[in-house]
């Protein structure tokens, strides 16, 4: 059996008049890259703050290294290097003192240098933190938690407010991350960031695990369909009745806020030209098609009723 | 050691490159300084009225008379016999102190039982009462060394009495010091109010970094600022406005980091019972406005009715307006040091009791 770095049994955390975390359990391999993956307001950040000792929790047991971090805060803080999610730093230190700063808390740290490059932000080391965008301030705190240079890296939406390029760049470093044997446990609202980085992940919602496995797994159990999917092209109630009358697909799903309808089906062409016939018989565009294999997203969407973005 | 001295560099280096913050910490003490400096500058000394009552004029009482009157502040009027007119004026305000000079009986005197002068003063004045019974009291306690039949014991003009040239700009800087210090310590502590609202504070609890040791990097460095502001008003109050400091630099410096860290201690009180920076403001505002104009450092608070007096008595900036003042110009006002260094203490004490018990580190 593999080594474990995180073991969570049946986490609570409530606040006042919500329970953020309601009793989640879950079990990070070492060396792993594992994802928490949820929408906005799903307790991502919570159930991440809790790991790393900024709240107690209401109920469970957790183990970090060994540790239980409401006893071994202390011993935990010099293991782990932690990503928060919107962390406030002096603004008037520049990226390489803030840097400096953080490598003196821990006994053995990474070399600063290094860890700026790492991060991209060898151009920006003289530059004072409030001068920085909100990508390179969000590049900087990985590289704070990175250079803690510790066993386990807690990054909280690690690519939040990224530009594509950036947010591979950081792909990068974490994969890196993962071949210097350290464990990452990450929590993303990007689909496509789960999948391509996890080995292990988990989809929550409203405070409960909805699903864990593999992103492969995942797919493989959820989703076998593809799906087709296309901007509304101004469905009323009755031609929305009419579309899923039609029986062209396995599942129709409607995404309000992005404005598209997914179709799932086990025969595309059959379900293509079933679309089409209906498009021009209730003479609608149907614009924008995209025919793909199904994601993580479409795991979502099915378990939850609804986008993650929504 | 080594995290505390990189985080309080981190904490230094905020304050320099925050030119703002940086120039009306460097600024507001030299504009006080120039501003009270300049009004209080040329003929304005401190006058103080002093009645001296006769009872048998000698030799020795015209020498006494004279070296009263060789005292720049010194107003003096002597009246003879009983001196009725002399005690009327003290009662109508218009004396501070009357000296009554019994009729000397060398033969006493000759066998060491001393003459006894009374000091009548005006105990709603007992600030401005207080500094010049000090001042008499030592002219008279070096006149008794002397007193061993000889002419001359009354030479004492010749003595530097720090009430001398006592100008009321010499009253008010330390004054403007105390004032400087309490500002320092009361709002010093919106800095650690900001950490803590922008979460810094927060965002640090996540690294091995010992919450304290930010606090006490904070303190440290809030020291090092009130002993440069102390440093600085008193170059230029001594280079512009030719003030003497009677005391060793370092025993000012001592009184001013006892001071300190009582309105630190006070200041992380009040932030300890509110959230934001802006209600942070307020509270101190609402503390430290009363008390710079019920602590009589720019005016003695004597003319103020006896209930606001008691108030005076309570508020830690009185105390360090005095000590400042003893240990600064050498003006005693009848509390002893150990006095203002027990109660400043005391109030350290006791608002850093009450801060650990409301304290909040986010």
């Amino acid at each position: 059996m593999d080594e474990l770095s995180i073991e969570v049994t049946g986490l609570k955390k409530y606040f006042v008049g919500a329970k953020a975390v309601d009793g989640i359990s879950f079990k990070v391999k070492s060396g792993s890259i594992y994802g928490m993956l949820g929408p906005n307001g799903a307790g991502k950040t919570t159930t991440i703050e809790t790991l790393v000792g900024l709240y107690r929790r209401d109920g469970g047991r957790i183990s970090v290294l060994g540790y239980d971090p409401e006893d071994d805060l202390d011993k935990i803080k010099k293991l782990i290097g932690v990503q928060l999610q919107s962390p406030s730093l002096f603004p008037r230190l520049t990226v390489k003192e803030m840097v400096n700063l953080f490598s003196s808390f821990y006994p053995q740290p990474m070399d600063p240098v290094e860890v700026i490059n790492q991060v991209g932000l060898d151009s920006k080391e003289n530059t004072q933190i409030r001068f920085l965008s909100g990508g390179q301030r969000h590049r900087l705190a990985v590289g704070l938690a990175m250079v803690s240079n510790g066993k386990i890296m807690f990054l909280d939406e690690p690519t939040t407010g990224l530009d594509p390029k950036a947010r591979r760049q950081l792909w990068d470093v974490i994969k890196g991350l993962k071949n210097n044997g350290v464990t990452v446990f990450l929590t993303t609202h990007y689909m496509e960031e789960a999948e391509k980085l996890c080995d292990d992940l988990m989809i929550i919602d409203l405070g409960k695990v909805i699903v864990q496995g593999s992103p492969r797994e995942l797919i493989k159990e959820f989703s076998q369909e593809t799906a087709i999917e296309f901007s509304d092209p101004g469905l009323t109630d009755l031609s929305r009745k009419a579309l899923e009358d039609r029986q062209l697909a396995a599942r129709v799903s409607y995404e309000v806020k992005e404005k598209r309808i997914i179709l799932y089906t086990h025969n595309v062409p059959f379900t293509m030209k079933k679309l089409l016939d209906f498009g021009s018989d209730h003479k609608l565009a149907i614009d924008d098609i995209v025919v793909r294999r199904a994601s993580l997203e479409d795991v979502f969407l099915k378990l939850t009723g609804r986008g993650i973005r929504e | 050691m080594r995290i505390f001295i990189n985080v309080f560099l981190a904490n230094l280096k905020e304050l320099i490159r925050d030119k703002t913050a940086l120039f009306w910490f460097l600024a507001f003490p030299i504009f006080f300084v120039f501003l009270f400096g300049i009004v209080f500058s040329g003929s304005s000394e401190l006058v103080f009225n002093l009645g001296i009552i006769i009872e048998e004029p000698s030799e020795m009482t015209d020498k006494i008379v004279e070296a009263m009157r060789a005292i720049d502040s010194f107003k003096v009027s002597v009246a003879r016999g009983e001196g009725s007119e002399e005690m009327k004026a003290l009662q109508k305000g218009e004396r501070h102190i009357v000296i009554k000079i019994p009729a000397i009986d060398y033969q006493k005197m000759a066998s060491g039982q001393g003459v006894e002068i009374l000091v009548y003063y005006d105990a709603s004045k007992q600030q401005t009462s207080q500094v010049l019974m000090s001042v008499v009291e030592k002219m008279f306690g070096e006149a008794e060394h002397n007193i061993t039949g000889i002419p001359e014991i009354f030479k004492i003009k010749q003595e530097a009495i720090q009430a001398d040239k006592l100008t009321d700009f010499d009253y008010i800087l330390p004054g403007i010091l105390a004032m400087a210090l309490m500002q320092l310590g009361l709002f010093g502590s919106l800095q650690f109010l900001s950490l803590r609202e922008q979460k810094i504070v927060r965002s640090l609890g996540v690294t091995p970094l010992a919450r304290s040791t930010l606090l006490i990097s904070e303190i440290t460095l809030r020291l090092l600022m009130a002993l440069v502001q102390t440093f600085l008003i008193i170059t230029i109050a001594r280079i512009v406005f030719g003030v003497t400091i009677i005391s060793n630099i370092f025993v000012v410096f001592a009184v001013v980091i006892i001071g300190s860290l009582t309105f630190i201690s006070l200041g992380y009180m009040l932030i300890s019972f509110v959230k934001s920076n802006e209600a942070g403001q307020g509270i101190i505002q609402i503390v430290q406005f009363p008390m710079m104009f019920l602590s009589g450092i720019f005016f003695p608070p004597d003319f103020m009715p006896s209930y606001i007096q008691a108030i005076v008595r309570a508020i830690p900036l009185t105390y360090l307006g005095d000590a400042l003042r003893q240990v600064m110009i050498g003006v005693y006002s009848g509390r002893s040091m150990l006095t203002n260094i027990i109660v400043l203490s005391g109030w350290l004490i006791v608002t850093l009791i009450i801060t650990i018990k409301f304290w909040r580190w986010d």
